[in-house]
């Protein structure tokens, strides 16, 4: 488990699910979200075609990763960055900080990334005595919050215009001339200029690899990867190693089922490829750019069925359509990643063990799988950490007695319809009403809603009476 | 081993331990971006400039057509009067730029952090976002087109392509500057309550003229 949050996907949840302000908070962004992605994809009839073309391209990446990461370490070198390469979170970190103080770093700024989330840079950065200013605005917000990232395009969503507010007015020296959205974008634009113009190095991540020129792509909205990366002399990338596409051409046909599923836009405002530092004579731009490949678990799931997950280019389209996330938020999952992509990461980036309770989080209504745009069948991955959560002995004991009980009666048909006549005439018993009002070993079920009381008899016993009547007839 | 080999072992590992030519893996990679109509959309009008010009407006920027290169201060001109700014802008130090006459615009040689409003030259305009691209030069300072307020971009509509693939043949055979960037509208955010905001951090407002260079039939 991320050192964000010890206690259990249980106690997280509960809490979520008390705090109205932030259903309201959740409700307002993914409906938004919701509705721009729909009317993107009504105007684009190509999607469905262009969706199996962008799986197609993931899935060819991955199946020659060796020879992509290689191709793209030659052309980069050859462009003037340097490649460094991380297996795990922590080595990704060190080789930031090693980078930081080589420059002599006292302040570095960062675009958002989700990479430089899932291997804790922000908390490396501050342990080595670094000043972190992050650029995106959401980014920005949950810095001054002291928080994590509640959803992977929108990090700040789980918090209000007023709650930003509070924030602003406290750090922003002047603080917002009002209080309404565009004031207070307004007044960090004035605040963080003078942050992107002094810092030492820029950290941002990748959306993009591209093989052939060895160029990192990256996407935004706000400008503020731009400002993050050209003014300082050392530009860092952090970037997972599944980024990867043969051909800027590649990274287009991504790009547009990307920005569709995610904010419902086209493009986004700023797509920009960085190949290489500053060339002799160029205007602007950093001295040295640096590019540290991580792996971190990555690896691992090329050797098993969550090879599929690998194919994910974060768009965030499965939460904001999840029933589960929008009841609880992402705070609640306790990973990097929310979501039902979260559900299926977490596992692979904390362990099985910590994170057991995020599969069973989902309904399998298949809604993530119908919105993904690169068809990761997620359902059917949950399903998968649960057949090896049972495997691996991770369930709870009421729950392996009960389906240990479940199955000795399943393969004995005759105890199997003694036991359910038994069953069928007890719930009646506790249902007189028509509806049973609580149950032992049902509490979770029957704290918000009443069970409908079974309408009498077994399936079997009816079965037999309806044929009984048709053979009479 | 160093991390780099072993990262790649495992990687060759979880494959199977097999790998296939460089020369089928390009072909396949190819193959994957066959009949590109299937894929992407349609432009929204046949014309590419007037495709273009659809799309832009749509995202927010403001548009003005003018005849020739000379008639680019006068419009540049008309533009920061009509947005009650004082007649001043940084312009790029580009060639087709500054051998423009300005007489009656102050040019600011350097884009201060809270420069109102520059002028730039787009490398491209692609028809099917509505995008602009700029590429870092030695005569192409990136900031340029992310200090200011109102980025105003000078586009010949001969360089306007259809479509991002278009644009992704230009950078083939190691031409890819050091910054290739495709701005598509305004600065925005909707990261307070999904509200849209303006100017961010980029410009708030991107005022393209299109320069018909282009000889109709």
């Amino acid at each position: 488990m991320t050192a964000q949050d010890q206690t259990s996907f249980k106690a997280r949840a509960g809490a979520a699910l008390a705090d109205t302000t932030l259903k309201l908070a959740i409700d307002r962004t993914t409906g938004t979200a919701e509705r721009k992605r729909a009317a993107a994809l009504a105007g684009f009839p190509e999607f469905e075609a262009a969706r199996a073309r962008g799986a197609a391209i993931k899935d060819h990446v991955i199946a020659n990763l060796d020879h992509y990461l290689e191709t793209f370490e030659r052309n980069a070198t050859a462009a003037g960055a340097k490649v460094h390469w991380a297996a795990t979170a922590e080595e990704a970190c060190d080789i930031v900080v090693r980078l930081c103080r080589e420059a002599d770093a006292k302040h570095v700024t960062r675009s958002k990334s989700m990479l430089g989330e899932e291997i804790h840079l922000p908390d490396a950065l501050a342990t080595a005595g670094i000043e972190r200013v992050e650029t995106d605005l959401a980014e920005h917000i949950i810095q001054l919050a002291g928080e994590h990232p509640s959803h992977i395009i929108w990090p700040a969503m789980h918090r209000t215009r007023e709650q930003v507010a509070v924030l602003f007015n406290a750090d922003h020296k002047p603080p917002p001339d009002a209080e309404d959205p565009a004031s207070m974008v307004q007044s960090a634009r004035r605040v963080l200029r003078e942050k992107f113009l002094s810092a030492d190095v820029g950290i941002s991540g990748a959306n993009f690899l591209v093989a052939d020129t060895g160029a990192t792509c990256t996407v935004t909205n706000e400008g503020n990867a731009e400002l993050t990366t050209t003014p300082p002399r050392v530009h860092i990338v952090t970037a997972g190693i599944e980024k990867l596409v043969p051909t800027t051409a590649h990274a287009f046909a991504l790009l547009r089922l990307l920005v569709r599923s995610a904010t419902g836009g086209e493009l986004t405002q700023y797509t920009t490829f960085h190949c290489g530092p500053k060339r002799p004579g160029d205007a602007d731009g950093p001295e040295e750019m640096h590019i540290v490949l991580v792996d971190n678990g990555r690896s691992r799931m090329i050797k098993d069925e969550f090879r599929e997950m690998l194919r994910c280019i974060r768009c965030g389209a499965c939460m904001n359509h999840c029933v589960v996330y929008r009841q609880i938020g992402g705070h609640a999952y306790g990973g990097t990643y929310p979501g039902p992509m979260g559900a299926v990461l977490t596992p692979v980036l904390d362990g099985l063990k910590q994170s057991r309770d995020l599969p069973f989080a989902c309904t399998m209504n298949g809604r993530c799988a119908e919105v993904c745009p690169v068809r990761i069948p997620l359902p059917t991955l949950l399903r998968a950490w649960r057949v090896r959560s049972w495997e691996e002995g991770l369930e709870k004991a009421p729950m392996r007695a009960g389906l240990g009980l479940w199955a000795t009666l399943a393969r004995r048909p005759g105890l199997y319809r003694l036991a359910s006549a038994i069953a069928v005439r007890t719930l009646r018993v506790l249902g007189r009403s028509g509806w049973i009002r609580s149950l032992p070993l049902a509490g979770g079920w029957t704290e918000h809603r009443d069970l409908p009381a079974p309408a009498g008899g077994t399936f079997m016993e009816r079965y037999k009476a309806e044929r009984a009547k048709g053979d009479s007839r | 081993m160093t991390t780099r080999d072993s990262i790649l072992a495992a990687v060759h590992a979880g494959l199977g331990g097999l790998r296939a030519e460089p020369d089928a893996i390009a072909a396949e990679a190819a193959g994957l971006l066959a009949d590109l109509d299937a894929i992407r959309p349609r432009l929204a009008a046949p014309d590419p400039v007037d495709a273009f010009e659809i799309k832009a407006a749509a995202l927010g920027t403001t548009i003005e057509r003018v005849r020739h290169l000379d008639d680019v201060p006068a419009a540049v001109g008309r533009y920061l009067a009509a947005q009650g700014l004082p007649p001043a802008a940084a312009v790029q130090q580009t060639a087709a730029l500054t051998a423009l006459s300005w007489e009656g615009i102050a040019q600011d040689m350097a884009t201060a952090p809270d420069q109102p409003a520059a002028v730039g030259l787009a490398r491209l305009g692609i028809a099917e976002s509505g995008s602009i691209v700029i590429h870092s030069a030695t005569d192409s300072p990136i900031l340029l087109a992310f200090l200011p307020l109102h980025h105003i971009v000078v586009l010949h509509a001969s360089s306007v392509v259809a479509h991002l693939e278009d644009y992704a043949r230009l950078l083939d055979g190691g031409s890819q500057p050091r910054n290739a960037i495709l701005i598509t509208g305004p600065s925005g955010t909707t990261d307070i309550e999904g509200s849209y905001v303006r100017g961010a951090h980029g410009p708030g407002f991107v005022h393209v003229i299109i320069v018909n260079d282009r000889s109709r039939a």
